[in-house]
């Protein structure tokens, strides 16, 4: 390895003697490279879960610097919270419909980018935007379209398919708010399971297929016996990442509803928005943003147990 | 074929009829993607330049002669719009460039030089995937403002960067692997030093990682809302999501019209990066750097 090389010395150095340190040269470098990661993580994950279970253990209010300690109140009060149940069962609901509906779309579309052979190349840039377009836009345009003032799905589905009402946002009722928000989310997730798939698919040789075609297997063998292996461990992670993220949503539900109608799409996240904002009441807030950690941790578990990633390192190119 | 070709297909079709049914299926398929794709992307576009007035009276699918108007683009001229831009641009190129350098360095690091627990390490790396902007935040708010990094872009360009870093780093990390080392080795026997020879050698070389890797952090930045919305609460250095949400939430008078000329205008970077810088895209994703 590298070690063996060796470092020239110019004149003008300062002489460290790295034979007689405890650690090699390389080994200190080495670390030295990954330094600046888990400086970032440990500012922006290690230290805010850390404060947050700090914080959850007092009564804090979000303008007031006042902390008192509490212990674990703020946990009882979470449990006992009415929200806290009902908005974590409609984050399920979101959570599920959302990571199925974007999986059964998501995969069928990279199928077809994958074997399409004319405008390949167009067609995928118009996939890829959905996926890069910002989410403030997506809701910005959701909100022109199912606009009752000239909104062109809001004619579509008042006047012609007659599914809600003619006067007023879809949006705004409580039966349509929640299909809506997954549905204009998926417009936009569906690709992240796309673009995962796709890769996977192009990894494909196409040999293995001709190979196949030799033997006389017709397309759903093909597909059973070559294709879905190959795809199937990225599409595990892919689902496990979706339905994390899907479960930790608040911009997109934020921007479209805010929670609404009543408490129709309030998810855990959106709760734990408002009782920063609204309640003031920034301890229990961080109680809830520890209970959704719990959630995330379950999911991280799962992860690595689909997924290990010491695996994949050590397979060199 | 087809003449030998028994019914050993799907549903007991021939060869040639599976190849038909499959051709048709697959133009059906097409022709959907396409329309759901491009329709909303088409009709913020064809919004934005007709008549504002129009588009809340009636439906229009094209801006003919009579309604066609520029003047929706008066918006990008308005000074809390144009700081919101800014301020999103400026956080964007942030984000990126620390992605970046962080990536490089800490990918060549962990593929060339040999230190302890760099299996642990890759497994924390990968928790960054679970940094949920949330549940983050909410406490972040409080850390940055006792640190004097409420309200200012690098707080959140900080913050951007950590939850760029799982996929960054894991995509040079496996780039750097592929570039011989050979390549160094000969360089070192010139004399270079180790500085030179990534310098020189293994930079040039990651070309196409480091623009797959600034392309995923320009889309973080770019579509960030709910890290902005917390810990920019002022309108000098807020970014162009909530920004725009508050605006609308402000002003008595901001026609829909002008919101779609904006949102366009925030769209067209997306867009022409994904047309023209596809095949990065793709191969970040086939190194399979999650």
């Amino acid at each position: 390895m590298a070690g063996e090389t060796q470092e020239p010395t110019g004149p003008g150095r300062v002489h460290i003697p790295w034979q007689q340190l405890p650690i090699s040269r390389e080994t200190l470098v080495g670390i030295g490279t990954v330094i600046p990661v888990l400086v970032l993580y440990f500012l922006i994950a290690l230290l805010p879960i850390a404060f947050a279970i700090y914080a959850s253990l007092h009564e804090v209010g979000t303008m007031n610097p006042e902390w008192t300690w509490i212990g674990i109140e703020n946990y009882y009060r979470v449990m006992e919270l009415s929200d806290f149940w009902s908005s974590l069962w409609r984050g399920i609901i979101y959570m599920v419909g959302s990571t199925l509906f974007q999986l059964a779309v998501g995969l069928w579309m990279a199928l077809v980018l994958n074997r399409i052979t004319r405008g390949q190349k167009l067609l995928t840039a118009v996939v890829f935007t959905a996926y890069l377009i910002p989410t403030i836009i997506v809701s910005l345009v959701a909100l022109r379209m199912l606009d009752p003032a000239g909104g062109v799905l809001q004619a579509l589905g008042g006047n012609v398919l007659g599914l809600w009402d003619v006067k007023a946002a879809p949006l705004g009722a409580r039966d349509w708010a929640m299909k809506l928000l997954i549905l204009i989310g998926s417009w936009k997730f569906a690709v992240f399971i796309t673009i995962f798939t796709l890769a996977q698919l192009r990894a494909i040789p196409s040999r293995f297929y001709e190979a196949a075609k030799v033997v006389g297997a017709n397309r759903y063998q093909m597909f059973r016996d070559i294709t879905l292996p190959r795809i199937m461990g990225v599409i595990l992670v892919a689902v496990l990442l979706r339905s994390i993220f899907m479960f930790n949503k608040f911009d997109i539900i934020w921007q479209l509803t805010q929670g609404g109608p009543g408490d129709a799409t309030t998810t855990l996240p959106i709760l734990a928005y408002r009782t920063v904002y609204n309640q003031f009441a920034y301890g229990l807030a961080n109680a809830l943003a520890v209970v959704m950690f719990l959630f995330l941790a379950v999911g991280a578990v799962l992860y690595f147990l689909a997924f290990n990633p010491s695996e994949e390192v050590e397979t060199t190119t | 074929m087809s003449s030998e070709s028994k019914k050993r297909g799907i549903f007991g079709l021939s060869y040639d009829g599976e190849d038909r049914v499959f051709g048709a299926l697959k133009a059906v398929s097409t022709a959907i993607i396409v329309v759901i794709g491009v329709f909303p992307i088409y009709w913020m576009t064809q919004v934005s330049f007709t008549d504002y007035q129009t588009v809340i009276d009636t439906v229009t699918v094209v801006p003919t002669p009579g309604i066609f108007t520029l003047d929706n683009y008066v918006i990008l001229l308005d000074p809390a719009i144009v700081r919101y831009l800014f301020n999103t641009t400026v956080v964007a190129i942030g984000t990126i460039i620390t992605v970046v350098v962080v990536s490089l360095v800490a990918g060549y690091g962990l593929s060339r030089l040999s230190f302890p627990q760099k299996e642990n390490f890759a497994r924390v790396l990968l928790m960054g995937y679970l940094f949920s902007p949330i549940v983050i935040g909410v406490p972040l708010y409080q850390i940055w403002r006792s640190i004097g990094l409420l309200k200012t872009r690098i707080g959140l360009i900080l913050a951007l960067s950590a939850i760029s870093m799982p996929f960054a780093v894991w995509l040079m990390w496996k780039y750097i692997q592929t570039i011989p080392e050979a390549m160094e080795e000969s360089a070192w026997v010139d004399g270079a030093s180790r500085w030179r020879s990534f310098r020189d050698i293994v930079v040039p070389q990651c070309r196409p990682a480091i623009i797959a890797a600034a392309l995923f952090a320009f889309a973080i930045a770019w579509n960030d809302f709910t890290f902005a919305e917390i810990l920019l609460p002022t309108e000098e250095t807020t970014t162009f999501a909530p920004g725009i949400l508050r605006t609308i939430n402000q002003r008595q008078f901001l026609p829909d019209a002008q919101i779609m000329a904006v949102s366009l205008a925030m769209t067209l970077p997306p867009l022409l990066f994904a047309y023209f810088m596809q095949s990065y895209l793709l191969k970040g994703f086939q190194i399979r750097a999650l």
